[in-house]
């Protein structure tokens, strides 16, 4: 009994300890992320993207699916461009921060609002692509064997096609429309994290950490769950977050050619893709849309890059 | 007339192949055939079918002298047949009576009922005239659709096809035995671009000389640049929403009507379709004779139309699907935007959640012939020829195709009378009931007639427009170029026209196919060409035409008779051996002539 409780004290200082190291591993990462400068233009640009989506109705200055017309605007055509009185626009013409698109209605508006559909994509397809290729990659890495064979092969196959080739094909198959473009991008993106997760599984599972908890009786799902899965977070992390620029632009892709976002849906690509006809008369229909998909990709790629660099304990100085 | 079928078709198909074999041994002499052919008289429908072997017929003018033929070979079709005459035949509708070919340059139809726009139907681009010997070798008799002479034509125009380079061109080069005017350009090229603004581009960059369907938004361009030139072309079509009455909710009238008060068509027109659009009155434009006659269309009215729709059984809309096909065509510049708008008003004013499905070109227009749209349809007409026929005749007649579904009884009879007409005052009474009946059932609701334009290089020679859209290119001389390049909406489905609808198929077909009549250029008047002339009797329900003698088709063998023949004999009969195609619809035929010869028993539609 003494012994126990001259042990308690130990026990609490080792934990504290531990919650001290994790705190302090927590500021460090943070401090590692913010010293990229690359990762502070990413999140400021993702911040701003995030404000604008949650605060789409308040930003928004018309609702984006509405025909103008049903608004009660007349004095405007399709393809007008911004009106903004401030810089001179006529007084007599309603403000349109960045003009009418091809159907009438506000292009502003519409942008704002594509922001929601994008993080939303973004978000959901990668999510959807680590959960199920992680769950593979780990099996895979962990068991060996023809388990491992098998299911890499798998992914191999997959990867052998290009990957909007393979999104289209899949979304053909399943009918045009939003979930279904997700579905098809978060497919094709599985081998991807599958492989990361593998290669990180490997490098751990012989660890002595590792080998330590298989002798003491741990079970291969705890150990996987436990021990493995945790320490090999950061690299996906990083790939999920570069992944999340690459998906909404490939979705972007498929709503261009029709077959992602379904109209009156305010997304990107299907914006540039209903108002292509105007590209002469009125190309601020086209830049927008595309500009905001620019920035969104390069966000989310300048992030990841600063993660891969802030996390990577070789490159930590 | 009896024309019992007893046979069946694969006995009926045996006796063809064996005709054909047995008419090949013997050194081919026609004639058999076409009058082996057929007849009315029996299963010799069936026999019909051996009719082809008219090919034979065609053979002989080549081989000896011609033999007197005739479809049907004997007998005659049966002229308002009141009832199916078996189990896998439907009753036969159509106006053609017998085609004789009495000499080698000489052809006669029968009608059964008379029909005054008979030469303007003729000069169609899908009764380009081919050679007999041709369509026996590139119609496979026992294939079905795609068959080798959709890619492999024959004809007698001023250019003859190079190469059709699936994806990027069509390469004609200039027909040197042309019977007419020789082509100016030693060399036409047709290729094809989906945008308004990439066709534009590469007019301005050169390298096309012409692009049909400039965009609403770019004439000012067009026409404030001298280097180019803008041809206006009239109005001559219609854009409208379509519904097929097989497929619910759009089998309740009241539905129809209700969709068709609750559109504002006034401002689809006034912000979506370019300058010189109107608003359609009624579905045929009013240029053409009798074109609105009957009372014009239902005004906006969305409260009404909601009540309407309540009343029938939909207080709270429903949902339902807009479905089209996103190409540029005269009657319609950008389909996306017009179908967003549409999805906009009927949610907005019906309460109807529409989805937006688009098909590819091609599947969507047989989709519409085969009667398979489920939801309301974007499509379009522009005019072949300025004739209620060819408007309200095509979609809603007898001979229609299951588009809208279910014909309209009432809409088919005032059609007949109309057509049957000996004048256009005479035809005007039957117009107007057809007129109102088509308001009445709302197979559509016509939205506009649109403006449209075609641009050329400025230093193209005789450059025009045509309000068929059928632009004749071998009368341009393209600068100091030796070659025309000429580029439209999309590629053409097929170049065998029999077969086709889609215009930018047609105006292809025209560059190096010719009929008996053709229309003039940059106008509507039907001239004649492989014929030197059709005649009348005063009933209008004989029509004798004189072949043009010294025409040779541009594989060197000679035009007669038998090749007219052939040629309608191969659409008008649907147990035609060779009544193959692309995708065997024909729509062509019994859209303007009333029906097909044998046709099929309709299918259900879905």
């Amino acid at each position: 009994m003494s012994t126990a409780l001259n042990q308690l004290p130990e026990a609490l200082a080792a934990e504290t300890a531990t919650k001290g190291a994790g705190s302090s591993l927590r500021k460090d990462t943070i401090r590692n992320i913010l010293r990229q400068r690359s990762a502070v233009v990413g999140l400021t640009i993702l911040t701003i993207l995030f404000l604008t989506a949650i605060f789409a109705p308040l930003i928004a200055t018309h609702d984006p699916i509405t025909s103008l017309r049903d608004l009660g605007e007349s004095n405007i055509q399709r393809g007008d461009p911004p009106c903004i009185h401030a810089l001179g626009c006529p007084l007599d013409k309603p403000e349109h921060l960045f003009g009418i698109d091809a159907v009438i209605r506000d292009e502003f508006s519409r942008v704002v609002y594509g922001s929601r559909i994008s993080l939303q994509i973004g978000f959901l397809t990668v999510g959807f692509a680590i959960i199920i290729g992680s769950f593979i990659g780990a099996v895979a890495g962990f068991f060996g064997g023809w388990l491992d064979n098998v299911l890499m092969r798998l992914m191999d196959v997959v990867l052998s096609f290009p990957s909007l080739v393979l999104a289209i094909a899949i979304v053909t198959v399943l009918g045009p429309g939003l979930i279904n473009a997700q579905l098809a991008i978060g497919i094709v993106s599985i081998p991807i994290y599958a492989r990361v997760m593998r290669a990180s599984v490997l490098s751990v599972r012989e660890a002595d950490f590792v080998t330590a908890s298989r002798a003491l009786g741990e079970s291969s799902s705890g150990i996987l769950s436990r021990r493995i899965l945790p320490n090999a977070l950061t690299p996906l992390i990083v790939q999920g977050t570069l992944g999340i620029g690459g998906a909404i632009l490939e979705v972007a892709a498929l709503s261009f050619v029709g077959l992602g976002a379904q109209p009156p849906a305010a997304e990107w690509g299907s914006m540039i893709a209903l108002d292509r006809s105007l590209f002469f008369s009125a190309p601020h229909l086209i830049l927008f849309p595309g500009l905001a998909i620019t920035f969104t990709v390069l966000g989310f790629n300048l992030l990841g890059d600063g993660l891969r660099d802030a996390l990577d304990p070789r490159l930590n100085r | 007339m009896s024309r019992s079928r007893m046979w069946s078709p694969r006995l009926a198909a045996l006796f063809a192949s064996a005709a054909i074999v047995i008419a090949a041994c013997s050194g081919g002499t026609a004639t058999v055939a076409p009058t082996t052919g057929t007849t009315s008289a029996a299963p010799s429908t069936g026999t019909a079918s051996t009719a082809p072997s008219a090919g034979t017929a065609s053979t002989a003018p080549s081989a000896g002298p011609f033999t007197a033929m005739a479809y049907p070979a004997t007998g005659e079709a049966p002229c308002g047949e009141a009832a199916a005459p078996d189990a896998t035949h439907d009753k036969y509708t159509g106006n053609f009576k017998k085609i004789s070919a009495p000499d080698a340059q000489t052809v006669v139809f029968e009608l059964c009922s008379p029909d005054a726009a008979f030469l303007s139907k003729i000069a169609f681009t899908s009764f380009g005239i081919n050679d007999t010997a041709w369509l026996e070798a590139n119609i496979d008799p026992a294939g079905t659709t795609n068959q080798k002479i959709v890619s492999n034509v024959n004809g007698t125009g001023p250019f003859k096809l190079e190469a059709w380079n699936k994806g990027s061109d069509v390469t004609f080069t200039r027909n040197d035995a042309y019977w007419g005017d020789k082509a100016k350009a030693e060399k036409l090229i047709i290729r094809w671009g989906k945008e308004a603004a990439q066709r534009l581009v590469e007019l301005q960059a050169g390298t096309v000389d012409g692009i049909d369907n400039v965009g609403g938004t770019d004439f000012a361009a067009v026409e404030g640049n001298a280097d180019l030139q803008l041809k206006k072309r009239p109005g001559l079509n219609v854009m409208y929403f379509g519904f097929n009455n097989k497929f619910p909710p759009f089998d309740n009238e009241k539905v129809r009507q209700a969709i068709a008060m609750g559109i504002d068509r006034q401002r689809l027109v006034d912000d979506f379709m370019p300058p010189g659009s109107e608003v359609a009155t009624h579905f045929t434009p009013c240029s053409i004779p009798n074109g609105c006659v009957g009372d014009p269309w239902y005004g906006y009215d969305p409260a009404k139309a909601k009540e309407m729709l309540a009343a029938a059984g939909f207080p709270d809309g429903f949902k339902t699907k807009i479905q089209y096909r996103d190409v540029s065509r005269s009657y319609v510049e950008d389909q996306n935007v017009i179908a967003t708008a549409l999805q906009q008003q009927l949610k907005t004013n019906l309460n109807i959640d529409a989805t937006i499905e688009v098909q590819e070109s091609a599947t969507f227009i047989d989709n519409a012939d085969a009667g398979k749209l489920d939801g309301i349809h974007i499509l379009g007409w522009g005019a072949d020829y300025p004739d209620q026929t060819n408007f309200l005749g095509y979609h809603f007649g007898a001979g229609a195709s299951k588009q809208f579904g279910d014909k309209f009884p009432d809409i088919t009879k005032a059609l007949d009378e109309g057509a049957a007409g000996l004048s256009d005052e005479a035809r005007k009474p039957a117009y107007t009931t057809a007129d109102n009946a088509i308001r009445t059932n709302v197979p559509m609701v016509p939205i506009s007639h649109a403006g449209s334009a075609v641009a050329y290089r400025a230093d193209i020679k005789d450059a025009h427009t045509s309000p068929l859209g059928n632009e004749i290119f071998s009368v341009m001389t393209p600068g100091d170029r030796t070659q025309m390049v000429f580029m439209q909406n999309a590629e053409p489905p097929g170049l065998y026209c029999a077969d086709e609808s889609d215009g930018e198929a047609l105006r292809v077909c025209n560059q190096f196919s010719e009929g008996l009549y053709a229309y003039e250029i940059g106008g509507v008047a039907a001239l004649p060409t492989l014929a030197e002339k059709c005649e009348p009797n005063t009933e209008l329900t004989t029509w004798t035409c004189t072949i043009r003698s010294g025409v040779t088709f541009h594989d060197g063998s000679t035009l007669d008779a038998g090749d007219v023949l052939t040629t309608y004999a191969v659409q008008w009969d649907a147990d035609h051996p060779l009544h193959k195609g692309r995708d065997n619809s024909f729509s062509y035929f019994p859209g303007l002539f009333g029906g097909f010869l044998n046709p099929p028993v309709p299918q259900p539609a879905g």
